[in-house]
C-alpha cells in the first residue's frame, strides 16, 4: 500500500542519513582524539622538561635530559635547503611542461612526476643509503673536503650519511609536489591573456614570465609551502641517510657530518624508549612537528584553493 | 648569436628548463633501475614463500613480510575505504554548508597534510600503550586513517561531478534519497571512487613510519592480528640498515616488489581514469 | 470538452527567497487532456509546473504556499512527497536517462530501484512502455545498451517511458522538444496526443504553434500570474486578454 511504503522509505532515508552523519562526525572525533592523545602522552615531558626540550642541546635518555635543538635544527635546515633547491628545478619542469614539451613527452613526463611522488620513502632511503651515499662520499664530499675543508661547513671527515645527503634526497622528494601544482597553475592561465601577448610576438618564455608566473605566483608560493611541509614531515628516507647523530650542528658545523631530525629521532628511538619521560619527550617532539606542519599546510591550502577557484591573483 | 637577443634568450631558457627537467627525472629512472638491478637477483620461489633464515645464515625468504603487508593493508582498507566513502557521500549529497560539513572538510584537508609518522604515534599512543604490546591492529588503524582523506576527497569530487539533471530525474520518479545517492549517483561515480581507493592503497603500501611502532616486525608467520607482524616496508628498513649482505639483498628484492605494486597501480589508474587523479599530492 | 478535474490548484504562490515568482494561481487541470503552458521567459511557467510535483521546494531558499488537490487530496500536506512524485511524473527539457543503466533498466528504474516487482514483471513493463512511446521497434535489439547511448529524440522518449512506467495520474513536461530536431519533435508531439487517452498532460512550451497543435487547453502566464486559461481554440482565435493576444502574435516574449 502506498502509504506504508512511504513511511518505510522515509525511515530508510533517516537511517542512512544518520549513518552518514555519524561516520563524518566520527572522522572529526578521530582528529580531535589525535591531538588529545599526543598532548596527553607528551604531558609528562611538557610539565617536567618545560621549555628545555626546545632549548636544550643535549639528549641523554639515561640521564633524563631531553634537549631537542639539534634535531629541530636538522629538521628545519634540511627541509628549507631541500625546498630552496627544489624551487628552480620544479619551476623549470613546470615551464618546460606547459610551454615547450611536445604532447607525447607530456604524458610520459606527467607519469614520471606522479611516480616520483609515489615512490615510497623507504625506497628513497635504501637507494640513498646504499647507492648514493658511497658515491657522494667519494666523488663529492671528499674532493670538497680536500679542496676547501678549512671552511667549517665543508670540514671533514666526509661521512656519506650526513645532513648534506639528507637534504639532497629531500630535494628530489619535494620536486614532484611543487612541479605538479605549478603545472596545474600555469595551465590555468586564462588563454585570452596568453594569446594577447603571443599575438604581439612574444616568445614563450616572455609569455610565461610576464603572464603565466605573475598570474600563478600566489599559487606557486603555496605549492612551495606545501613542499616545505612535506619535507619537514618526511621520515624514512631521512632516517636512513642522515646518520642519526647529535654531532651536527654544535660539535661540528660541517654539512658532511651526520645529524638528526625530529622524525629520524622518533623513528630510531621510540621503539627502544622505556621510561615514561623518554617516550613523552619523543611524543612532545611529534606534537611540535604536527603543529608546525598543520599550520604550514593550512595556510598553503587556503591560498591554493582560493587561487584555483577564483582564477585571479 | 647574441646571447642577449630575444631569440637567444628564448633558446637558452628552453634548454635550461629541459636540463632541469632531465635533472628531475634522472633520479626516478636511477632509483627504479637500481631497484630492479639489485632486487631481481633476490627474487626466487624461496624468497617469496619462506621465512627469514636466522641472522648470519644465508637463504631464507620474506614470505611472512609479503603476507603481513597484505593482511595489514586489507585491514586498513576495511577501515579506511568505507569510512572514506561514507564521509565523501555525506559531503557531496547531504551537506548543505552545515557546521559539521565545514568541520569535516577542514579535518580532511588537515589530515592530508599530517606527516605519516604522526599517525603512527597516534596509533601507538591510543592502542599500543593502552594494551601494552605491539599489534598489527594499531598499524591497520594508522594506515586506514591515512586513507580516509584521500578516499573521501575522491568520493566527494567524483559524486559532485555527476550532473544535477540525473538527480532531478531520480527525484521526479519518487525514488528515496538513499537509493538515489547509492544506486544512482554513487554508481555513476564509481570509476573515480575506485581510482581514489587504488591510489590510496598504493600510498599506504609504501608507508613505513606508521608501522615502526605499531606492527613492528616479526621473523615468523603472522600469528594473530593483535600481535606484531612483519611487513615489506619495515623489512626494507631493518634489512637495509643492518649491513648484513644477505639481508641487504633481500631488502632490494622487497623493494622491487613494492615498486612493482606502486608503479603498476599508478600506471593502471592513469590509463583508465580521468587525468584529474594524480598520486597523493 | 468537460472532463472532470484532475488537479485543482488553489491560491498557489511561490517564491525564490524574496522574489515572488508565482502570484495567486488558481486553475483546474482537467483529466485526460493536454494543457499547454505558455508565456515569455521568466513568466513562471517552469516554477508553476515544478510546484505541482513539489520539485520547486528543492531549490535552496524556495518556498511555496497554497493547495494543489490531486483527485481531492492536497499534494502539499495530504500525502508524502515521494508519493506525489510517483503519481505526478515529469520529463525535462534536456533528456536525462541514467547513464549507468541499460535502456531496459532505465524504463523501469522507478520501480526497480525500490524493489517492488519481479524481474519478469519488470521486463514486461519495460516492453509495454517502450511500445507505447514508439521505441520498441527501434531498439528492441539494443535493450542492454546504456541509456545514454541513444539519440536525443530516443532518449527523450525513453524518459517519457520511464515516467509512464510509474503509472502516474499526471505527467508534466518542461519544454520536452526544445533540445530536439524537427523530426524527433514531430514524433514526440504525436506521442503527446496519444498520451492524453490515458493521463493528463501538462506541457510547457515556448513554441506557440506547438501549443496550438497539440493541446486542448492553454494557460498563459505573464510575470508570475496566470493571465488566461481557456480552450486552446479560444485562446488562439479570440483571446480575451490583450497581453495574451500580443504574446501569441509574437509582439513580445
Amino acid at each position: 500500500m502506498p502509504r506504508r511504503n512511504s513511511r518505510f522509505f522515509n525511515l530508510q532515508d533517516s537511517v542512512f542519513k544518520y549513518l552518514l552523519i555519524g561516520v563524518s562526525a566520527f572522522v572529526v572525533l578521530l582528529f580531535i582524539t589525535l591531538f588529545y592523545m599526543l598532548i596527553d602522552r607528551s604531558f609528562p615531558s611538557i610539565s617536567i622538561n618545560g621549555l628545555s626540550t626546545l632549548t636544550g642541546t643535549v639528549w641523554n635518555s639515561a640521564a633524563g635530559i631531553f634537549g631537542a635543538v639539534p634535531a629541530i635544527a636538522g629538521t628545519l635546515f634540511s627541509a628549507v635547503i631541500a625546498t630552496l633547491f627544489a624551487i628552480p628545478i620544479s619551476l623549470g619542469v613546470a615551464i618546460y611542461f606547459t610551454e615547450y614539451a611536445p604532447s607525447r613527452i607530456k604524458s610520459v613526463l606527467s607519469l614520471f612526476i606522479d611516480l616520483l611522488a609515489a615512490i615510497p620513502s623507504v625506497i628513497y632511503g635504501i637507494w640513498g643509503l646504499w647507492v648514493i651515499s658511497p658515491l657522494i662520499k667519494i666523488y663529492v664530499q671528499q674532493p670538497i673536503v680536500g679542496a676547501i675543508g678549512f671552511i667549517p661547513i665543508f670540514a671533514g671527515p666526509a661521512y656519506g650519511l650526513s645532513i648534506f645527503l639528507a637534504s639532497m634526497i629531500l630535494t628530489i622528494m619535494v620536486i614532484p609536489i611543487i612541479s605538479s601544482l605549478s603545472i596545474e597553475l600555469l595551465g590555468g592561465t586564462p588563454p585570452s591573456l596568453r594569446e594577447g601577448l603571443i599575438s604581439l610576438g612574444a616568445t614563450k618564455w616572455e609569455t610565461v614570465r610576464h603572464v603565466g608566473i605573475p598570474f600563478a605566483r600566489l599559487g606557486i608560493f603555496s605549492a612551495i609551502i606545501l613542499g616545505l611541509g612535506r619535507a619537514l614531515g618526511e621520515t624514512m628516507a631521512v632516517t636512513m641517510v642522515i646518520g642519526n647523530s647529535y654531532l651536527w650542528p654544535f660539535e661540528t658545523s660541517s654539512l658532511f657530518a651526520p645529524a638528526t631530525t625530529i622524525t629520524s629521532k622518533i623513528a630510531s628511538e621510540l621503539y627502544e624508549a622505556t621510561s615514561t619521560l623518554h617516550i613523552a619527550s619523543l611524543i612532545e617532539l611529534a606534537l611540535i612537528l604536527l603543529v608546525i606542519t598543520l599550520l604550514i599546510n593550512t595556510v598553503a591550502r587556503l591560498i591554493i584553493n582560493r587561487t584555483i577557484k577564483r582564477g585571479y591573483y | 648569436m647574441d646571447i642577449l637577443s630575444r631569440r637567444g634568450r628564448e633558446r637558452l631558457i628552453k634548454y635550461i628548463c629541459l636540463l632541469l627537467t632531465v635533472l628531475a627525472v634522472v633520479p626516478l629512472l636511477w632509483i627504479i633501475g637500481e631497484v630492479v638491478y639489485n632486487g631481481v637477483s633476490a627474487i626466487n620461489l624461496e624468497f617469496l614463500t619462506a621465512l627469514p633464515a636466522p641472522f648470519g645464515e644465508s637463504g631464507g625468504g620474506i614470505g611472512n613480510a609479503i603476507l603481513g603487508t597484505l593482511i595489514i593493508n586489507a585491514m586498513a582498507s576495511l577501515f579506511g575505504i568505507p569510512v572514506g566513502i561514507l564521509t565523501g557521500m555525506y559531503l557531496s549529497e547531504y551537506d548543505r554548508t552545515s557546521r559539521l560539513g565545514s568541520a569535516v572538510r577542514t579535518v580532511i584537508e588537515s589530515l592530508s597534510g599530517v606527516p605519516s609518522i604522526i599517525f603512527g604515534i597516534f596509533a601507538y599512543s591510543l592502542i599500543v600503550l593502552t594494551v601494552r604490546h605491539y599489534t598489527a591492529i594499531a598499524a591497520a588503524f594508522a594506515l586506514g586513517l591515512m586513507m580516509i582523506p584521500l578516499i573521501a576527497k575522491a568520493t566527494e569530487e567524483s559524486m559532485k561531478i555527476v550532473s544535477n539533471d540525473i538527480r532531478e530525474a531520480a527525484i521526479a520518479l519518487g525514488v528515496p534519497k538513499w537509493v538515489r545517492t547509492t544506486k544512482i549517483v554513487f554508481s555513476i561515480a564509481k570509476g573515480g571512487i575506485l581510482t581514489g581507493c587504488l591510489l590510496a592503497f598504493a600510498r599506504i603500501s609504501g608507508e613505513t613510519a606508521p608501522l615502526l611502532f605499531t606492527s613492528l616486525f616479526s621473523f615468523y608467520w603472522p600469528i594473530g592480528i593483535d600481535q606484531p607482524m612483519a611487513s615489506l616496508q619495515v623489512l626494507i628498513y631493518n634489512y637495509a640498515m643492518s649491513g648484513f649482505q644477505n639481508w641487504v639483498i633481500k631488502a632490494w628484492g622487497a623493494s622491487l616488489l613494492l615498486v612493482i605494486i606502486v608503479v603498476s597501480i599508478n600506471v593502471i589508474v592513469r590509463r583508465f581514469a580521468k587525468p584529474k587523479y594524480k598520486a597523493g599530492v | 470538452m468537460s472532463n472532470s478535474t484532475k488537479l485543482d490548484i488553489q491560491n498557489l504562490n511561490a517564491w525564490f527567497c524574496e522574489k515572488h515568482a508565482l502570484k495567486n494561481v488558481n486553475v483546474k487541470i482537467p483529466d485526460k487532456e493536454v494543457v499547454a503552458v505558455i508565456g515569455p521567459s521568466g513568466c513562471g511557467k517552469s516554477t508553476f509546473v515544478r510546484c505541482i510535483n513539489r520539485m520547486h521546494e528543492l531549490i535552496p531558499g524556495a518556498k511555496a504556499s497554497g493547495k494543489a488537490l490531486l483527485d481531492g487530496v492536497d499534494v502539499y500536506g495530504g500525502m508524502d512527497v515521494m508519493d506525489v512524485r510517483r503519481k505526478i511524473g515529469m520529463v525535462f527539457q534536456k533528456p536525462n536517462p541514467f547513464p549507468n543503466m541499460s535502456v531496459a533498466d532505465n524504463v523501469v528504474a522507478g520501480l526497480k530501484l525500490v524493489g517492488t516487482h519481479s524481474k519478469k514483471e519488470l521486463a514486461e513493463i519495460a516492453e509495454e512502455r517502450l511500445k507505447s512511446v514508439g521505441l520498441w521497434e527501434e531498439i528492441k535489439d539494443e535493450l542492454k545498451k546504456s541509456g545514454a547511448s541513444l539519440s536525443g529524440g530516443q532518449q527523450q522518449r525513453l524518459c517519457i517511458a520511464r515516467a509512464l512506467a510509474m503509472n502516474p495520474e499526471v505527467i508534466l513536461m518542461d519544454e520536452p522538444t526544445s533540445a530536439l530536431d524537427p523530426a524527433s519533435t514531430a514524433k514526440l508531439e504525436e506521442l503527446v496526443k496519444k498520451l492524453k487517452n490515458e493521463i493528463s498532460v501538462v506541457i510547457i512550451t515556448h513554441n506557440v504553434s506547438q501549443a496550438a497543435r497539440i493541446s486542448d487547453m492553454t494557460a498563459f502566464f505573464y510575470l508570475g500570474e496566470l493571465v488566461e486559461f481557456d480552450e486552446t481554440r479560444n485562446i488562439f482565435e479570440h483571446p480575451k486578454n490583450p497581453l495574451t493576444e500580443r504574446y501569441i502574435t509574437g509582439r513580445f516574449g
